[in-house]
């Protein structure tokens, strides 16, 4: 079953990874300041490490329409914003559901936001909105799909996100866009199965009160925070993790590798799975890691290291948030380039 | 494709008609006097006009101005003492219609097709505002297309909503897909609005022209050329869908999924775009091919019509909370209402 939806969903492969392995050398060697482009006004040198990406194929993402999105990345100079050795990832769990509302057992039920969970995504986008993003990932419950597309209402960067398609020849084929220009101006957006939130089984629905008074509330407990108990036909933590960090380590690790900033918007039980891989926590440290929810979590892929570099500040906050200088650069240019 | 597997997935989302309510039956038949001055409850004074017009036809009862009322006469209904069912009886549904609002690529004048860009921030608005529109209009089942414009305006137009039901959308992808999407609750069932997604739904798929902004476009292929596809009725843009494509498969999907809801009883609400709602509304109306070339659906207004006996009634556009307005609801609409002022207080 997971394999057929697996091949649906996801049927590309990863080649010839370590063949770029010598390339990255190769770009440590050229000077250590990174090269940048701002949008349209380049007045610094290109970085020549780019014409070695721009044929690859090593790193693949979903469907053709998002091949070609992101291979135009690599081959425009001025709209993507590269740093050589440093690429950002960002965490969102999404805001309030209906059914948090009302206290019921979720899971992957397509439950969508309240009217707070939407403003909570609109404060969310606000606090990343200088942070650069090339690549978003979402999981398939609309919960996550809307908290990132009302996030990305609030970037400065002015591109558009696209949902890609390939659930059959049709919505590939119907999705295609014609303009290298628009396509340079686009952030694919992929959704993926193996982001949903831990799949709940016989207790999806039941309210929480309900259900403590019909298993014990001790049961109910070790179903809700235990790492290897699952709720009946439902999935446990350790499930839950397994297919969210392949699908983590198999489809979104290279991205980062290849320099690209990324954003996954996801759910508690699988960005808590991620972070338990990024982090390297045990078993009993992930069962008593919170995540807030709609607020962005950031973390910096460097050598092959995941740094975490907290939550940036909202807009009105008065707080003390450092960025990196990549960063700082990215976010200066915004500031350069509005009135 | 598409019926079978709705059908299976609603098959375990029973969607109780309000209507069935035993205490409903009881207000109905003592209240009923009462109900029908609660119709006309409505401020009266000037209405929004432009809503929904075409050149060829007068749609003068849906460019409502302060004099107009939309068609049906409530008063006019005889009141059957056996009319206890309201909704199975008289075998009446709404169906709303909404097109979605701006999406990012209407903000840069792209030619969007099935190219799945979401909605900007003026966009969310309009869905909200949307939503508080039809925040008393009973929604028993939701349509949108495969595009997550669509999608985010019908979730985002039902956190307006007074029933307070939750919108779920249906997962039939894989077995997997369904099988993690099950809810094991009849109780929540009940509070829930089935969400369908559907390609057939889709707007016009745009073929090379989708990306290209419209500048580019002229400038590629002429003015005139550029005219022709957007405004005719057969004439496909390069690998595209002419209207009447896209009619035939929207019309085909309404007939053959949508419409059986409505007639067994069934509220519909419809969140789609431009061209497969003017296809729709082609066929609800009877428009020639000229008629519905001149049609336009405003972004983010929704459009009500009733389905009654085989017949589809357009009942305009429910007026704004904020709106000095007048709408007439039918009976059953008004009823309805009225319950949900009962819930809340």
């Amino acid at each position: 079953m997971a394999a057929a939806f697996h091949q649906a969903i996801c049927g590309n492969q990863l080649h010839g990874y370590n063949d770029s392995l010598s390339s990255c050398d190769e770009l440590r060697n050229f000077a250590m300041m990174p090269r940048f482009s701002c949008f349209g006004t380049s007045k610094i040198p290109l970085n020549k490490a780019k014409c070695m990406y721009n044929h690859s194929k090593v790193f693949v993402v979903r469907a053709s329409v998002s091949d070609s999105i992101v291979s135009s990345l690599d081959s425009s100079d001025h709209d993507s914003w590269k740093m050589t050795d440093e690429s950002a990832l960002i965490l969102l769990r999404h805001g309030e559901s209906m059914w948090n509302e009302k206290n019921l057992f979720t899971g992957c039920v397509d439950v969508p936001l309240t009217n707070k969970g939407v403003e909570e995504a609109i404060e969310a986008g606000k606090r990343i909105r200088n942070i650069p993003i090339d690549l978003i990932y979402t999981s398939a419950l609309v919960r996550s799909q809307m908290t990132a597309m009302l996030a990305l209402t609030q970037h400065c960067c002015e591109k558009v996100p696209i949902f890609m398609h390939n659930e059959t020849e049709q919505a590939t084929l119907w999705s295609q866009i014609y303009s290298e220009d628009t396509k340079r101006q686009s952030i694919p957006v992929i959704k993926a199965w193996q982001l949903n939130e831990r799949m709940y089984g016989d207790l999806q629905g039941l309210n929480k009160q309900q259900t403590a008074e019909r298993f014990g509330k001790e049961q109910v407990y070790k179903w809700r925070r235990s790492y290897y108990v699952r709720p009946p036909n439902g999935e446990s933590l350790e499930m839950c993790l397994e297919r969210a960090v392949s699908y983590f380590k198999e489809q979104i690790e290279p991205q980062l590798l290849a320099g690209r900033h990324l954003m996954v918007v996801a759910h508690a039980n699988s960005l808590r799975s991620i972070i338990m891989y990024l982090d390297k926590l045990t078993p009993q440290e992930v069962i008593n890691l919170e995540l807030s929810t709609g607020v962005p979590m950031l973390y910096i892929y460097k050598n092959g290291e995941f740094t975490r570099r907290g939550s940036p500040a909202a807009p009105a906050e008065a707080s003390v948030y450092s960025y990196t200088w990549n960063l700082a650069l990215y976010r200066q240019m915004f500031d350069q380039m509005s009135p | 494709m598409a019926a079978t597997t709705f059908h299976q997935a609603s098959g375990t989302l029973p969607s109780h008609g309000y209507f069935n309510k035993s205490s409903l039956h009881h207000k109905a038949n003592n209240a009923s006097i009462r109900l029908i001055t609660n119709a006309f409850r409505v401020d009266i004074g000037l209405s929004r006009s432009g809503i929904y017009y075409s050149k060829k036809r007068n749609f003068g009862v849906i460019e409502a101005t302060s004099s107009h009322t939309t068609v049906v006469n409530p008063v006019s209904t005889p009141l059957s003492k056996n009319n206890n069912g309201l909704n199975k009886k008289s075998n009446e549904a709404a169906l709303i219609l909404i097109r979605h609002g701006e999406s990012l690529w209407n903000e840069k004048n792209l030619f969007t097709g099935c190219v799945d860009v979401p909605l900007s921030k003026k966009g969310v608005e309009e869905a909200i505002a949307a939503g508080k529109r039809i925040s008393n209009i009973p929604v028993d089942l939701i349509y949108t297309s495969a595009l997550i414009r669509a999608q985010m305006t019908a979730m985002l137009a039902m956190t307006e909503h007074r029933r307070k039901k939750v919108p779920i959308i249906m997962h039939n992808e894989s077995e997997q897909a369904k099988a993690w999407s099950q809810i094991f609750s009849e109780e929540t069932k009940k509070q829930c609005i089935p969400v369908v997604t559907a390609w057939q739904l889709n707007e016009r798929m745009y073929g090379e022209l989708q990306g290209l902004n419209k500048q580019e476009t002229a400038d590629r292929y002429g003015k005139e050329q550029v005219h022709v596809w957007r405004r005719s009725y057969d004439t496909p843009p390069p690998n595209g869908e002419s209207l009447e494509m896209c009619a035939e498969r929207a019309v085909a999907y309404f007939k053959e999924q949508i419409e059986p809801q409505l007639l067994s009883g069934k509220n519909v609400m419809i969140a789609a775009h431009g061209n497969s709602l003017r296809s729709i509304i082609m066929y609800l109306d009877k428009l020639t091919s000229e008629e519905v070339i001149s049609l336009e659906l405003s972004t983010g207004i929704p459009m009500l019509y009733i389905s009654k006996e085989g017949e589809f009634i357009r009942r305009g556009s429910p007026a704004a909370p904020t709106e000095a307005g007048v709408y007439a609801y039918t009976k059953n609409l008004a009823k309805y209402r009225q319950k949900l002022d009962e819930m809340v207080n």
